[in-house]
């Protein structure tokens, strides 16, 4: 069977992260978010898979650079909208095939069970169990044992952005969705839809929860430095001295933490990232290629790829507004190759986009 | 429901082959087992009530050889447990085997039909019709699969068959599941990866209204009179067989809560169709002075709760935990009630009241069991096979079947009728109930409390967040729980209520339950509710909304989910709960 994996959509909800950067490429703990449905699909025994993106190229790199062995076929979004993009790639399908939404962070086990669920005949849908936000989900309507289509209210089912389908082109995949009819199961482990910033930060805790400690014998951690439980330390990393990583967090490849910095609680500093001397990061995601400067404070915060952070950079993240949070907190999103001066305390919600700053 | 796998090789295999595939779909149904093998002697076929295991020991066919095998693993819902009504089943000449799993509506007509042309019979299912059918289609001068598509084009209801002539195997799928798996030397054909998945992991997914056959040369798919190119339809499967199974679904524990509504709707349909056996129940309950309700964990709490239901319409009902039968004089009546239907203690609390002179009933969902066997009349719950060692839909079910014979003596059956709707209704809840659980995934400790029919799905609450979860959990009467139990509450202690919507005594339970609540939350309680048309508010909460009078269906999914989830969230397995047992055979 062939998976068609969406991966064009505009990430509005990720604004300013996604500007210039595809979403589905933003990076979690060292893998783009696109590599986790991919990921996912392989070890369910997928080898052939329909990309459809958008005119940027960061997903076919992303993809490329994972050395996943498998046929991939990249194909532009030719109409708009989820319909659009999922028509485009229906020509490359034969008759079943997988539709998953790039989006989803996901244990690979969520991939496996949607093969396992499947019955033939009928399509077969995912389902999560959902609290928080819930008019920004398709809820599912169960009756008889099958999923019987969307409903406004009185379910917290969520549709899972992982479905098997018989070829036929949608007028309209959300409507076709509200009447659809199939096989579906729960799936009660890891999940996420990356729509909104606290879901990538949510599954950054959640990918993190159980992580054992774990130092590449290619990174490079100071005498001085200490390394708490639950810390995943790449290749060619830093650690200065007498920097302190307590976990859980994620040190991305050949990333640099400055002497005196604090690394905590669910952060991850992805690839080739430098943080100064004496900088706290707690709950936060630092994308691919950014610089902080000495004593900044960073929390409940996503820095966006290649951004540049002054020195002495405060974000608050309390009391902020959030449409899918546990809590209410969320610090600063900084978009991609933006610069934050020195010394700004950049209060909750704040959004600093590149043109700006 | 039913598991079928076939084999057809290019060597002869021994039988142990096969079934070592069939032992693996013991999970859709155990109660009997049957294979053919065909080999150069002629067919061997082979049936027995009973497990896989059994049915190898029995016959000693392990080493017996062929290149077409056939084996189906039987869930009787219709029709008993017996030697006879265990496929495969045979035409009348012995030369066509046939299995099947599904249900074929319109057997009664084509049974006749084929019995007016001289075809005998020896059993009471469904699936006789299919080989005899086949064999009058060759009779009539059409081809194998001919004959063998003409016999499925008669056929209405779901199914997927298999049937042995010569070396090939036909088959044929409508809504129940088949799946081809193609080995090196081999191929195979079964209801379930899972059956076949140490063998070979190429596999080939079946479509509704596929036909066709497999014969040691190949394999041939048709659909709508087109074939199916088979090689375009294959694929590669690298996950593990004990997940196949279960459907998608995480646990066992979760696909069961999700099979409920179903199972009920089963439950209340197999009572309709059993009516007049039905009607000796009710009417033994009603000359009756007293009934003693006997069982043990789960099946207690539903017992218990149908004791309240008989004693509101002012029948002296008991329930007694089975262990504890030496307590108790003799009863008019007694109702052993048990899942498994081989529940030790209650078996010998049965045999107990049978010698005091009291009669008995059982409640069962494993047709033909020993508790079944050994009362006098029986009643079945039909919820289909539960893997889970923690109840759930049997909960349901059992729950369902005492509110059919309450209705049945005391109101109208057909109020029953809304009740499957109900529970999807509560299922669909299942955010808010991970939510909860989140929250008490934390804790060590709670209170579940109830009134009137709270208390006993209270005492299931809590037993479930024991039993999967680890979490000490302790069930009240809410008004007891000043009586005692409020001294343990401190800051943060958990205290789940209960909130079934019933009206007591002419006002709502939500307005008496509040005064609880508040009692709760003055000694730092976190209350949750679990409601059914509940007026009770909290932080932690979820509620239900529905036809007045059907609390309890809507309540068991959630205290089911609320422990499903906790343990989750505390990293356990659901399905392999510590020191516990499916079947509890000892005292």
């Amino acid at each position: 069977m062939k998976a068609v994996v969406l991966a064009g959509g505009k990430g509005e909800g990720l604004y300013p992260v996604t500007q210039g950067v595809q979403k589905e490429a933003v990076e979690v703990c060292g893998k783009p978010i696109v590599m986790y449905s991919v990921s996912g699909l392989y070890d369910a025994g997928i080898r052939e898979f329909i990309v459809v993106i958008n005119e940027r190229d960061d997903i076919i790199n992303a993809i490329r650079e994972s050395n996943v062995e498998a046929d991939f076929e990249f194909v532009r979004q030719r109409q708009g909208g989820i319909t659009g993009a999922i028509n485009t790639g229906l020509d490359y399908v034969d008759d079943e095939y997988i539709l998953v939404f790039g989006d989803i962070i996901a244990e690979n086990s969520f991939y496996t069970s949607l093969l396992n669920a499947h019955q033939g005949g009928e399509p077969t849908f995912a389902l999560v169990p959902v609290s928080r936000g819930l008019n920004t989900y398709g809820l599912a309507k169960v009756e008889g044992g099958k999923f019987v289509g969307l409903t406004e209210r009185e379910s917290t089912l969520a549709l899972g952005g992982a479905y098997i389908l018989r070829k036929e082109k949608f007028d309209d995949f959300s409507l076709y969705l509200r009447r659809a009819v199939g096989n579906y199961f729960v799936w009660s482990g890891l999940w996420f839809d990356i729509g909104y910033p606290e879901d990538l930060l949510r599954s950054i805790r959640g990918l993190l929860s159980d992580a054992k400690t774990t130092i590449s014998r290619r990174a490079k951690v100071a005498s001085t430095a200490i390394i708490d439980k639950g810390v995943f330390i790449d290749d060619g990393a830093v650690i200065d001295e007498y920097a302190v990583i307590r976990g859980p967090a994620y040190i991305g490849k050949n990333s640099y933490v400055g002497n005196f910095s604090l690394v905590r609680n669910f952060s991850c500093v992805e690839r080739n990232s430098s943080i100064g001397a004496y900088v706290e990061i707690s709950n936060s995601s630092i994308q691919e290629g950014v610089e902080i400067g000495s004593k900044s404070y960073i929390n409940h915060s996503i820095i966006g790829k290649k951004a540049r952070i002054g020195a002495s950079v405060v974000t608050a993240s309390y009391p902020a507004t959030l449409i899918r949070g546990e809590e209410n907190k969320l610090g600063a999103l900084i978009a991609p190759l933006a610069r934050v001066e020195h010394g700004k305390v950049l209060p909750p919600n704040s959004i600093i986009s590149e043109r700006e700053s | 429901m039913c598991g079928i796998i076939g084999i057809v090789s290019k060597r002869d295999e021994k039988a142990s082959l096969l079934l070592t595939c069939l032992s693996r779909l013991e999970y859709r149904g155990y109660d009997s087992a049957g294979v053919v093998v065909m080999g150069k002697e002629g067919m061997k076929v082979v049936k027995s009530v009973g497990s896989v295991e059994n049915l190898s020991r029995k016959f000693n066919i392990d080493a017996t050889k062929g290149n077409v095998l056939v084996g189906h693993t039987r869930w009787a819902t219709h029709g008993g447990v017996t030697d006879y009504n265990a496929h495969p089943h045979l035409d009348c000449a012995g030369k066509i085997a046939v299995v099947h799993n599904g249900i074929i509506r319109n057997f009664k007509e084509l049974r006749e039909q084929l019995q007016s042309l001289g075809h005998n019979f020896n059993s009471e299912t469904d699936t006789e019709v299919i080989p005899h059918m086949i064999e009058h289609f060759m009779k009539m001068g059409e081809r194998e699969f001919d004959a063998f598509k003409k016999a499925v084009n008669l056929l209405q209801g779901t199914y997927s068959i298999l049937a042995v002539i010569g070396d090939r195997i036909y088959f044929a799928r409508k809504d129940s599941p088949l799946v081809i798996g193609l080995g090196e030397d081999k191929f195979f054909i079964a209801s379930d990866i899972s059956a076949f998945l140490q063998y070979t992991k190429r596999v080939i997914i079946l479509q509704n209204g596929d036909i066709g056959y497999v014969s040691p040369g190949g394999i041939y798919i048709e659909n709508g009179g087109r074939e199916v190119d088979y090689v375009k339809a294959t694929i590669q499967i690298t996950w593990n067989a004990e997940s196949a199974s279960k459907e998608g679904f995480p646990h066992f524990m979760l696909k069961e809560i999700h099979e409920s509504p179903l199972s009920v709707k089963e439950t209340i349909e197999g009572l309709r169709s059993d009516i007049e056996n039905v009607r000796n129940v009710t009417r033994l309950i009603e000359s009756a002075k007293d009934v003693f309700l006997i069982s043990a964990g789960t099946s207690y709490h539903a017992s218990f709760l149908f004791s309240i239901l008989l004693q509101r319409e002012g029948k002296r009902a008991l329930p007694v935990i089975s262990s504890e039968w030496y307590n108790y004089p003799k009863a008019d009546l007694v109702i052993a009630v048990s899942q498994s239907g081989e529940t030790m203690d209650t078996l010998l609390a049965m045999r107990h009241f049978k010698e005091l002179g009291s009669t008995t009933v059982s409640i069962t969902n494993v047709m033909g069991s020993t508790i079944s066997r050994e009362a006098e009349y029986r009643l079945y719950m039909r919820a289909g096979p539960e893997i889970s060692v923690a109840a759930t839909k049997t909960f349901t079910s059992e729950i369902a079947l005492f509110y059919f014979l309450k209705e049945m003596l005391y109101g109208d059956v057909n109020r029953l009728e809304g009740v499957h709707a109900v529970m999807e209704k509560s299922i669909q809840m299942e955010g808010y109930v991970k939510d909860i659980a989140k929250f008490l995934s934390l804790k060590e400790n709670c209170y579940y409390l109830g009134r009137g029919l709270g208390v006993p799905l209270a005492m299931e609450g809590a037993l479930k967040l024991k039993e999967i979860a680890y979490v000490h959990a302790e069930a009240y009467p809410a008004g007891e729980s000043k009586h005692g139990p409020i001294a343990l509450v401190e800051k943060g202690f958990p205290v789940i209520f209960i909130d079934d919507g019933e009206v007591i005594n002419g006002e709502r339970k939500s307005i008496i339950l509040e005064g609880n609540v508040k009692e709760m939350e003055a000694r730092g309680a976190d209350p949750v509710i679990i409601g059914y048309n509940s007026s009770l508010s909290s932080r932690l909460s979820v509620n239900v909304l529905g036809e007045p009078g059907y609390g309890p269906f809507a309540i068991s999914p959630l205290i089911q989910l609320l422990a499903y989830y906790t343990a989750v969230e505390r990293k356990y397995n659901p399905d392999r709960p510590r020191n516990l047992a499916k079947t509890v055979t000892v005292e």
